[in-house]
């Protein structure tokens, strides 16, 4: 019986070749793109899944109720977590996590990693499994590092690592470790990353900040006790906070902050290690909204939907050839059931051959996404639990959808009717255009958001940040070289050439740079009895004029004024939150204590120091050279742009040879702050092409059926003097009335998606109509094209032939 | 075997409705070959579709070897059309997509017959119908009345123990027509199974035991 129905099967899915390879490979594709796109969503749910006592390690953060509003960092002062651990019998364990040094250097060799400072609690908490060296307390020693396989590897080739001594660049100065432990290399999928741990007692300015609770520095984690719960821990810190943040709470009070909901000014709260990666409070988090994976996985539904639907919509059509053959079976004696699961197995073949193929071609196609997309997915993510089983779920659930509704449909009609050849086909028609019409709404849902999400990013990349972008160039300093000797070398070197119009330096890049890193760093002090907050940005001579900053009043630092390494520039917010221009002009700001006041001594306009997703905040702009520079900024004259990048390096190799550095023009560090987005967009693109290309092979192939079926009619029409124009309006009117009607239910929904989504952005496009316009314009415009295709051809024929194949 | 009471069929129509058939009673018995007779529309295909459990009545009672057929689940129908049931159509309605012999195992698939007594009852039907040598054509390769010689075939490979037969030589010449005539009365006489067929043609009707003439609905 089986092997009848599989010949069945075979013989009917060869007859109609065409209707099987548009099923096929639509479903092949659309099967393609949700494994791809379900993996790209499972890489981000993944993130620090692999720890064993997930479930009870937290990080804390700190929320601080201040008169401006409300401020939730993941930032904590150095003395906190001793003394958590002392007053909190319920923390089992703590460790505080934070960038002691970028460089090591092994035998006159420097090497750029990644070394974290941690308490040695960190690896007892984290499962950073150890492969060899001492493996109860690798820390224990201060002089200890552990480090990964690959730097190691890196470092020492194939010697043994465990034993070996290297030296690591702290604080201006190299300092010797021993290795005393190997770790296995962190996944791909932690949002705690390093090359090398040392003891957290290396981290920079320690001696300075260990006591000292004004001063927020890094991450701390906790492992809770099993029992014990994250809001047991919140009520049991207000205490805490009240004992050790009593000034801070006092002048909070004094300001008239308003406490928050649970009654509090400053609160500790803890987050699950396993939230943080979509938590743009944590520093090491991803700060990735959950609505992005959910989309993505949505969108893996929506275009596996669209081919399920072609699936039916040919199927259905196709019934009307099937049916006869169904009819006589009942009559020799099948049970309906026996009628469905035999259409129903059909199905499960196509779908089934579908699923290999696209499940081989997400497997080819895995390189080139991961590298078009900037993504690291690997099938590895298919050992989650969850995702084989639901793999297989969603395919029985596609054979369901597809086969069975056909199948049942087929199964009910009246026998006697198929075999009489009356069969009502009205019915079917309703259910084909309803199906076609959903089509439609989710492909026209996908252009429209697609094209706002691309004209905001364009808006984003094309607005005027307020100073010079595209003519900037920003060279990192390493953490070997003296900055502030860097900067006065650049200068001497670069003055004779033409082109270069300015060099100065700064400790904060516009944007992100090639190393991707990008920091915020405020500052807060009292003033005339309030709490004054601002950005703090390290900045030296010839900034404004470099930047094409603009100055509104005052001046700029100068050289010619000596007292100027204490003197201040401030933006137009700041100005403002000091009670106006005049006021701000020439005040004395406590900054750093009140016995050494800095003058303001100029106002900048506003500028997007940040990315467009955040307003502009006050801003300070200083040249004292206890902020370190971190990076050398060359303004050059437009024109040869690629040469002056060219002199630039050849310069800094000629000063610094052999220390590699990478500089990038600061439009595209402004450009990779939205590295996201694109990825997102291009996903997004990808998709709603994918999605209408899909839905158009189902239209054509239901008009090849359509036209099949109406070739008596339009060869009447034809001897009747129907013109080929009038025959083809005539057969594509009714699909492009049901493709306008999707695109008129798409387009509220497209535009209330969209402008939840903007939201996101302080700065952003209104959405307007013209693009719905578009977008309608670009569905209408596909469907037609491949209809027409069918309905030239049927007009065209000669109509005698047509006639007479009856 | 076959016993219809006050058997009535209409259609609806607008507001009022068409009566097919009106008011009949027949009895049929074992081992007859019945044909049944009448201008077009009269309502003998309807007739024989209630006879071959294919429709229902709208009235009357039906009895099929003593059960009363209106008072049978889907399943039990499904049944006798397995074992004791077989068709015949003017159209043929062979499956396309299937052999000869695949079309003729089909009902015993059904039936589940065990695999090697399928293959010998086919493979004597084969024989006896003198197809063997087509057994691996598929039926658009065939003649009208080769294609029909498959479909009594088809009908009778699960031995049933009626035949109804709709005009069963409508679309076949007369010289096929005559063997297939001959094939029913040698069936009927033979292997002992009913025949009801459905004709237009006096000469078809005279190869069976009685005829039923029927006229807007009723039985003449």
């Amino acid at each position: 019986m089986f092997r009848n129905y599989l010949k069945i099967a075979w013989r009917n899915l060869w007859k109609s070749r065409l209707l099987t390879a548009v099923n096929i490979l639509g479903l092949a594709v659309a099967f393609t793109a949700s494994i791809l796109l379900v993996l790209t969503a499972a890489r981000e749910f993944s993130f620090d899944q692999f720890h064993d006592h997930k479930q009870q390690l937290q990080q804390l953060y700190i929320s601080v109720h201040h008169v401006q509003g409300t401020e939730e960092r993941s930032n904590l002062p150095m003395p906190l977590t001793p003394a958590l651990k002392q007053e909190f019998p319920e923390v089992k364990a703590a460790s505080r996590f934070m960038d002691a040094s970028g460089m090591v250097r092994y035998r006159d060799k420097m090497y750029g990693s990644d070394v974290m400072g941690v308490d040695p609690d960190f690896l007892r908490m984290f499962s950073f499994p150890l492969l060899s060296g001492e493996k109860q307390q690798p820390l224990r020693s201060l002089s200890n590092v552990v480090i990964t396989e690959r730097m190691a590897r890196k470092i020492f080739g194939s010697a043994e690592p465990v034993g070996q001594s290297l030296e690591m660049y702290l604080e201006g100065r190299w300092k010797t470790f021993i290795v005393s432990a190997v770790a296995e290399d962190v996944p791909d999928n932690s949002s705690l990353e390093f090359d090398m741990l040392c003891r957290f007692e290396h981290v920079p300015a320690y001696a300075d900040q260990k006591d000292a609770w004004n001063s927020s520095t890094h991450e701390v984690f906790v492992q809770l006790s099993d029992q014990a719960t994250a809001a047991a821990f919140e009520r049991r810190a207000k205490t805490f906070v009240n004992k050790y943040f009593a000034e801070g709470i006092r002048n909070l009070q004094r300001d008239g902050a308003v406490p928050g909901k649970d009654g509090a000014l400053i609160g500790l709260h803890l987050m699950p290690l396993t939230d943080i990666h979509f938590n743009s409070i944590s520093s090491s988090g991803g700060a990735i909204s959950r609505f992005y994976p959910y989309m993505l996985l949505l969108i893996g539904i929506f275009i596996l939907f669209i081919a399920c639907v072609n699936f039916m919509n040919l199927t259905i059509a196709g019934a009307f050839s099937r049916s006869r053959e169904i009819g006589m079976r009942k009559i020799l004696g099948a049970f309906r059931g026996q009628v469905i699961m035999q259409l129903w197995g059909e199905a499960v073949l196509v779908c089934g051959l579908a699923l290999l193929a696209g499940m081989a071609m997400a497997y080819f196609l895995l390189p080139g996404y991961n590298a078009l997309f900037s993504n690291r997915l690997s099938l590895n993510l298919l050992r989650q639990p969850w995702l084989l089983p639901g793999l297989f779920l969603v395919f029985v659930l596609v054979t369901l959808v597809a086969g069975g509704y056909p199948a049942l449909m087929i199964a009910r009609l009246n026998t006697i009717k198929v075999l009489k050849g009356s069969l009502l086909t009205g019915r079917s028609n309703r259910v084909r255009n309803v199906l076609i019409v959903t089509q439609f709404v989710i492909s026209s849902l996908l252009i429209c958001c697609t094209l706002i999400a691309w004209q905001q990013l364009n808006y984003l990349r094309k607005k005027p940040l307020g100073y010079s972008k595209e003519q900037v160039i920003s060279i990192p300093v390493p953490y070997n070289v003296d900055a502030e000797l860097a900067l006065t070398r650049m200068r001497n070197q670069l003055s004779g050439h033409a082109g270069i119009l300015a060099v100065t330096g700064t400790d904060i890049n516009m944007g992100r740079g090639r190393d991707g890193s990008s920091a915020t760093s405020i500052v807060s002090f009292d003033y005339k009895g309030r709490e004054v907050r601002s950005h703090w940005l390290r900045v030296d001579y010839d900034y404004v004029g470099a930047m094409g900053l603009q100055l509104v009043a005052g001046r700029d630092f100068s050289r010619a004024y000596g007292t100027d390494s204490s003197a201040l520039l401030i933006n137009e917010k700041m100005a403002a939150q000091l009670g106006g221009m005049e006021a701000a002009l020439g005040a004395l700001l406590p900054v750093e204590d009140s016995a050494h006041p800095q003058q303001v001594i100029g106002i900048v306009k506003d500028f997007n120091f940040k990315s467009l997703k955040e307003e502009i905040g006050p801003l300070t702009l200083n040249i004292n050279k206890e902020w370190p520079l971190q990076y050398i900024f060359v303004k050059v004259a437009a024109g040869n742009l690629p040469g002056y990048m060219n002199l630039v390096k050849q310069q800094w190799q000629a000063l610094y040879p052999g220390s590699s550095t990478d500089p990038s023009f600061l439009d595209e560090n402004t450009d990779r702050q939205y590295r996201r987005e694109q990825r997102f967009s291009g996903i997004f693109i990808s998709a709603a092409v994918l999605a209408i290309i899909i839905s158009c092979m189902g239209l054509f192939a239901i008009s090849v059926l359509i036209m099949t079926r109406r070739t008596r009619e339009v060869g009447v029409r034809k001897v009747l003097g129907a013109s080929v124009a009038g025959i083809v309006t005539l057969l594509s009117k009714d699909f492009v009335k049901l493709v306008l009607l999707s695109v008129m239910i798409a387009s509220p929904v497209a535009w209330y998606i969209m402008e939840q989504w903007l939201q996101h952005y302080a700065y952003r496009i209104p959405v307007n109509i013209g693009v719905f316009l578009l977008a309608g314009a670009i569905a209408l415009l596909v469907a037609v094209i491949t209809v027409s295709i069918q309905s030239v051809r049927a007009a065209l024929m000669n109509p005698v032939k047509s006639i007479r194949t009856e | 075997m076959i016993q219809l009471k006050h058997i009535s069929k209409h259609y609806p129509v607008g507001f009022g409705k068409n009566a097919v058939l009106d008011d009949i009673d027949l009895t049929i018995h074992a081992g007859e070959f019945v044909s049944i007779m009448g201008p077009s529309g009269s309502g003998k295909s309807t007739l024989l579709h209630i006879l071959g459990l294919l429709e229902e009545p709208s009235g009357g009672e039906y009895l099929f070897e003593g059960e009363p057929v209106h008072k049978m689940s889907e399943k039990k129908r499904t049944q006798l059309h397995r074992g004791s049931i077989g068709f015949v159509f003017q159209a043929y309605h062979l499956i396309d997509e299937l052999t000869v012999y695949e079309n003729i195992e089909t009902p015993l698939l059904y039936k589940n017959v065990p695999s090697s007594e399928r293959k010998s009852r086919v493979a004597d039907v084969l024989d006896r119908f003198n197809i063997v040598a087509k057994k691996d054509l598929f039926p658009n390769q065939l003649s009208g009345g080769q294609q029909q010689l498959v479909g009594i075939a088809r009908a009778i490979v699960a031995e049933p123990r009626v035949i109804f037969a709709d005009e069963p030589t409508g679309n076949l010449h007369s010289d096929q027509a005559r063997v297939i005539m001959q094939l029913f009365k040698h069936l009927n006489e033979t292997d002992k199974i009913t025949i009801v067929q459905v004709t237009h043609s006096e000469q078809n009707a005279a190869f069976g035991h009685r005829v039923i003439e029927i006229r807007d609905g009723k039985i003449r």
